[in-house]
């Protein structure tokens, strides 16, 4: 069986009309297409660089609120100057996009555009006749991030039988995250990628974020749809459906997280999917500079924090939601959890949907600080003493 | 607890004191001949009508009751129109033709002229929304709408730009410049939007339909008003501004600052309208948009109540006293075909009543849920369009029949276009045939209240609402439950099960799943587009205004900045700031600030 059919869906700019994407998004899973889905409101620049990342077959636009003709043009057009029109453009909306629309929209480079009333089957049928079939031969990529792109779908459809050369050269910190569902993740990673950006300005990062699904199926790969700092020149982010393994990550993720660590960044993070109480996704992987656990207050009774194996793993632990009522409570089971272990662990409360929040500014401190130390020779000193280096 | 747990609690207190009320009014004699007492007198001084036709009719109908009980049920649990709970209606005489002075003389022998007489014409309730190209292209749409009319009631659409607080010079918005709305970036296009109307008349009142740009929009409005009419005019502004947060984060997706922010500066804006501004409406509590992502009415109702709620509870801890803000809350339905609809506003009149009056002490101003309908958008579709009229026409029976003040039908034309001149005129027409050439509703109040059937409806959605509330409650309230995005899965969950059930016929659409004849081609209809060079325009103002006010807008903008961190009231600072910045810059600035919202998936 082939690998699954990668495509983005987005609504455009001032539109904010994403009822009918959510519907289509499922139903494209349903059928075995792995979506990235980048949300609404989103610029054309936003678009095509996802696209070009995330190495998707096609983007699916839906579109209410006019302009469509503009914009469905400025897409396939950027595509085209990005050396990137090997994905292509498709889309639909409600009544406002004419039939004479459509045709000149076709005109322009678009591959098809769905009226009001097409079914749900017939959308389906179309991204897996036209986009299904195996890849030409790619096109010579024609930037650093292009390159990177088609590098890793080479290793991720490879399954396996591609491996990356592992390398001692490194230039770059690898910073895992790992937590329950719910627990702001991806909001938190998100916030510190601000605070990336704006301490260095020439600093680029890297995010490799995971999604589950299981084999045969496709997967929503939704992150990028509320990490509104990581839509940036400067970051570089891949969304990967877990594709049948448990504990968090995917089958591929380890020589995919190798290639990041090699390539020009000074940040390479990576996220797993929510995860459960035995799960250790970063413990054999010794990429993995520096871990962060990011718990919810809600986790239950006291009793079970002592199944959470990562508390005995992190280096970091978050208790993020720290306005809820019961934080205050959470800090205090998981410091007492933590000085069982008897290392040096750190433990810190953020509030990461509040804007320049002073506890993600902590976090943010530590992780950057470290770097500094790694630069002076210190490479994954921490994963070392714990004999997790492979 | 918040608030929405007490309400929960006076709407059951509320119910069980009338049924009190009723077994009192059958066991205490001296109670029960009080309350048929009143009965009589208040059947003894409802004035008649005369139809054409040359029938009397009662200008106030009343159930056909004369035991004491069944008087106490009525009285205390519906209430007369304009009277507590107001599930009748929020006044007394509605849609009324006013009474003819012929008429009451003959009634009274001239003893109730003056009385008669002192009934000022009531408004319209024709409120038309429109927006579209450039300010002068809508203002033009505006003198043509109201051009036959004695009160001049504007409802504003803003493109898309606007609506997200950019700017017309944005990066890849260059399409939607004027497209589903009006082209707003500065004060001058303000000043141009309601050209040649009296802003500061009693028969003139400008809606504007924004959320999350609000109180930005709302600064320009006051500003490009000071421009033409001097700072006196302030006082005399009358209309409403959407400025509703928390359905945009639920339903509409038109959100520019965090969720937090956006509040402060929504109260900011109240606190300031409510006292220098007292006939205008800050706030539109609005269940429309939340109806058309997909809720079923329950939800549409209950959310919208309970954003109301939460938004009073708001008010009131920043101080502003609730007989200042309440009477300044409005509320905007949507009306669509579900059974739902034949009460929906009445009962959600009552429950706001009861929890303005029980929970936070409003007097009977602040009771009221003053409410502007609009026929679902949703409900029509493009296969055989000309039927969007049928169902538009049953939409609109069904909102007069909840007695909304104010109502909007639309454009049979609407789910393929920006309404066009023709089918806008025939929604319009489609309400003064029935208000004004029908006799249904404009002889006798409670003409169609209180059937068998519709106290049935009134009951099953009173209970489900209360429910909702309940479970909201559970979740710590509105804020919390938005955040924990339980509205917005709830909406999704409500439209997919319609979508489903579209496919699977189980809820039919005619001429789309049901008599098909099999012509889906696009109607041949005008479309109404923005033409480039009308963008282009709008582009180049704005460059020239920015050009201009290069030294004063940077200042003005570093002054709002410190205004926002500062935690003050930051509306004066605005009202500044618009003088000399653009709408995108100044939401830039803020978001600096504040941060950018977050969307929800």
């Amino acid at each position: 069986m082939g690998s699954p059919i990668r495509v983005l869906t987005a609504v455009p700019i001032c539109d904010g009309h994403d009822s009918a994407i959510n519907t289509i998004n499922l139903e494209f899973i349903r059928h075995g297409i792995e979506v990235v889905y980048l949300g609404y409101h989103r610029p054309v620049g936003d678009i095509v660089r996802a696209a070009i990342q995330e190495d998707v077959r096609a983007i699916g636009i839906s579109s209410y609120n006019g302009g469509h003709i503009e914009f469905f043009a400025e897409v396939v057009d950027l595509l085209r100057k990005k050396g990137a029109d090997d994905i292509k453009v498709f889309g639909g909306g409600g009544g406002t996009i004419t039939h004479d629309d459509a045709k000149l929209m076709r005109k322009k480079g678009v591959d098809e555009i769905f009226f009001a009333g097409t079914s749900l089957e017939d959308m389906v049928k179309f991204v897996h006749e036209r986009y299904g079939k195996p890849r030409a031969k790619r096109v010579k990529p024609k930037s650093g991030d292009q390159e990177l792109a088609h590098k890793l779908t080479e290793i991720e459809d490879a399954k396996g039988k591609i491996r990356n050369p592992q390398s001692t050269i490194r230039n770059t910190k690898v910073i895992g995250f790992t937590g329950p569902g719910g627990a702001g993740k991806t909001t938190l990673i998100d916030e510190l990628v601000l605070r990336f950006l704006n301490k260095d300005k020439k600093s680029r990062v890297a995010i490799l974020s995971h999604d589950p699904s299981v084999i045969g199926e496709g997967a929503l790969l939704g992150d990028r749809a509320t990490m509104i700092n990581s839509q940036n020149d400067r970051v570089f982010m891949r969304s990967m459906a877990t594709r049948g393994q448990a504990g968090g990550l995917s089958p591929a993720t380890k020589d995919c997280l190798a290639l990041l660590a090699q390539s020009k960044f000074d940040y390479v993070i990576i996220e797993t999917v929510g995860t459960g109480q035995e799960a250790m996704p970063f413990q054999q992987n010794g990429i993995v500079d520096q871990t962060v656990l990011v718990m919810n207050p809600d986790y239950g009774s006291r009793l079970q924090l002592q199944k959470i194996v990562m508390l005995d793993l992190a280096d970091i632990v978050v208790v993020n939601k720290s306005d809820l009522q019961r934080a205050k409570t959470a800090h205090t089971e998981i410091e007492q959890r933590l000085e069982q272990n008897r290392r040096k662990q750190r433990l810190l409360d953020t509030v990461a949907k509040r804007h320049r929040d002073a506890g993600v500014d902590r976090l943010f401190d530590l992780i950057s600080g470290n770097a500094k130390d790694r630069r002076n020779g210190g490479r994954n000193e921490q994963a070392r003493k714990r004999g997790r280096v492979s | 607890m918040s608030k929405l747990g007490n309400v929960v609690e006076s709407v059951e207190k509320y119910n069980q004191f009338v049924v009190d009320q009723v077994k009192r009014a059958r066991t205490d004699k001296d109670f029960g001949r009080d309350l048929v007492g009143r009965w009589n007198d208040i059947k003894a001084k409802i004035p008649t009508s005369r139809t054409p036709t040359g029938i009397p009719l009662p200008r106030l109908a009343l159930p056909e009751i004369d035991e004491a009980g069944e008087i106490a049920r009525y009285l205390f649990g519906e209430g007369l129109p304009g009277e507590f709970p107001y599930l009748n209606g929020a006044y007394r005489e509605m849609y009324l033709e006013p009474i003819r002075e012929v008429e009451s003389l003959e009634k009274s022998g001239g003893a109730k002229k003056s009385a008669a007489k002192k009934i000022a014409p009531a408004e319209e309730p024709t409120r038309l929304f429109s927006g579209l190209m450039l300010a002068e292209d809508t203002n033009e749409r505006f003198h043509f709408l109201t051009a036959h009319q004695r009160t001049h009631r504007l409802s504003t659409a803003f493109d898309g730009p606007t609506l997200y607080g950019i700017d017309s010079d944005a990066d890849g918005v260059f399409g939607k410049i004027g497209e589903g709305g009006v082209a707003i970036d500065t004060v001058e296009d303000m000043v141009r939007l309601y050209d040649g109307f009296d802003l500061g008349s009693a028969n003139f009142s400008a809606s504007m339909t924004i959320s999350g740009p609000a109180p930005i929009i709302m600064a320009m409005y006051i500003a490009a008003a000071k421009r033409r009419f001097g700072p006196s005019v302030v006082p005399k502004l009358r209309g409403t501004v959407q400025a509703d947060i928390f359905k945009e984060v639920q339903a509409q997706n038109e959100t520019i600052f965090p969720i937090e922010p956006s509040l402060r500066f929504l109260t900011d804006m109240v606190e300031f309208t409510s006292r220098e501004m007292p006939r205008w409406y800050p706030i539109s509590i609005s269940g429309y948009h939340i109806g058309e992502a997909g809720s079923t009415p329950v939800q549409q109702a209950a959310y919208t109540l309970s954003n109301g709620f939460a938004y009073a509870e708001m008010f009131a801890a920043r101080g502003i006293p609730v007989d200042q803000f309440g009477p300044r809350l409005s509320f905007f339905l949507d009306c669509g075909l579900d059974v739902e609809y034949i009460a929906l506003a009445r009962v959600s009149r009552r429950i706001w009543a009861i929890g303005m009056r029980d929970v936070f002490g409003a007097g009977p101003k602040a009771q009221l849920y003053k409410l502007h309908t609009q026929t679902s958008g949703r409900s029509l579709i493009a296969a055989e369009f000309k039927n969007n009229l049928t169902r538009t026409a049953a939409e609109l029976m069904l909102a007069y029949m909840n007695a909304t003040n104010s109502c909007h039908s639309n454009s049979a034309d609407e789910p393929f276009t920006t309404p066009s001149e023709e089918w806008i005129r025939l929604a319009a027409h489609g309400q003064a045939i029935l208000l004004e050439e029908s006799g249904i509703f404009k002889h006798t109040m409670n003409m169609l209240s209180g059937s068998p059937g519709m106290k049935a409806v009134e009951h099953a959605v009173e209970a489900a609402i209360l429910e909702e509330f309940r479970e909201i409650e559970r979740l710590g309230g509105v804020l919390s439950a938005v955040e924990e995005r339980y509205q917005r899965s709830q909406i999704q969950n409500a439209a997919h099960r319609y979508e489903q059930q579209i496919y699977d016929g189980t809820r039919p659409i005619i001429a789309l799943n049901k008599y098909r004849n099999g012509d889906d081609g696009a109607p041949e209809v005008k479309l109404v587009r923005t033409p480039r060079k009308k963008q282009q325009l709008q582009v180049d103002r704005l460059t020239k205004f920015k050009k201009k006010n290069a030294e004063k807008s940077k200042r003005a903008l570093d002054k709002l900045a410190a205004v926002a961190e500062s935690g003050k009231n930051c509306f004066p600072a605005l009202l500044d700031a618009v003088e000399a910045c653009s709408l995108g810059q100044i939401t830039g600035r803020l978001q600096e600030v504040v941060g950018r919202f977050r969307p929800m998936v």
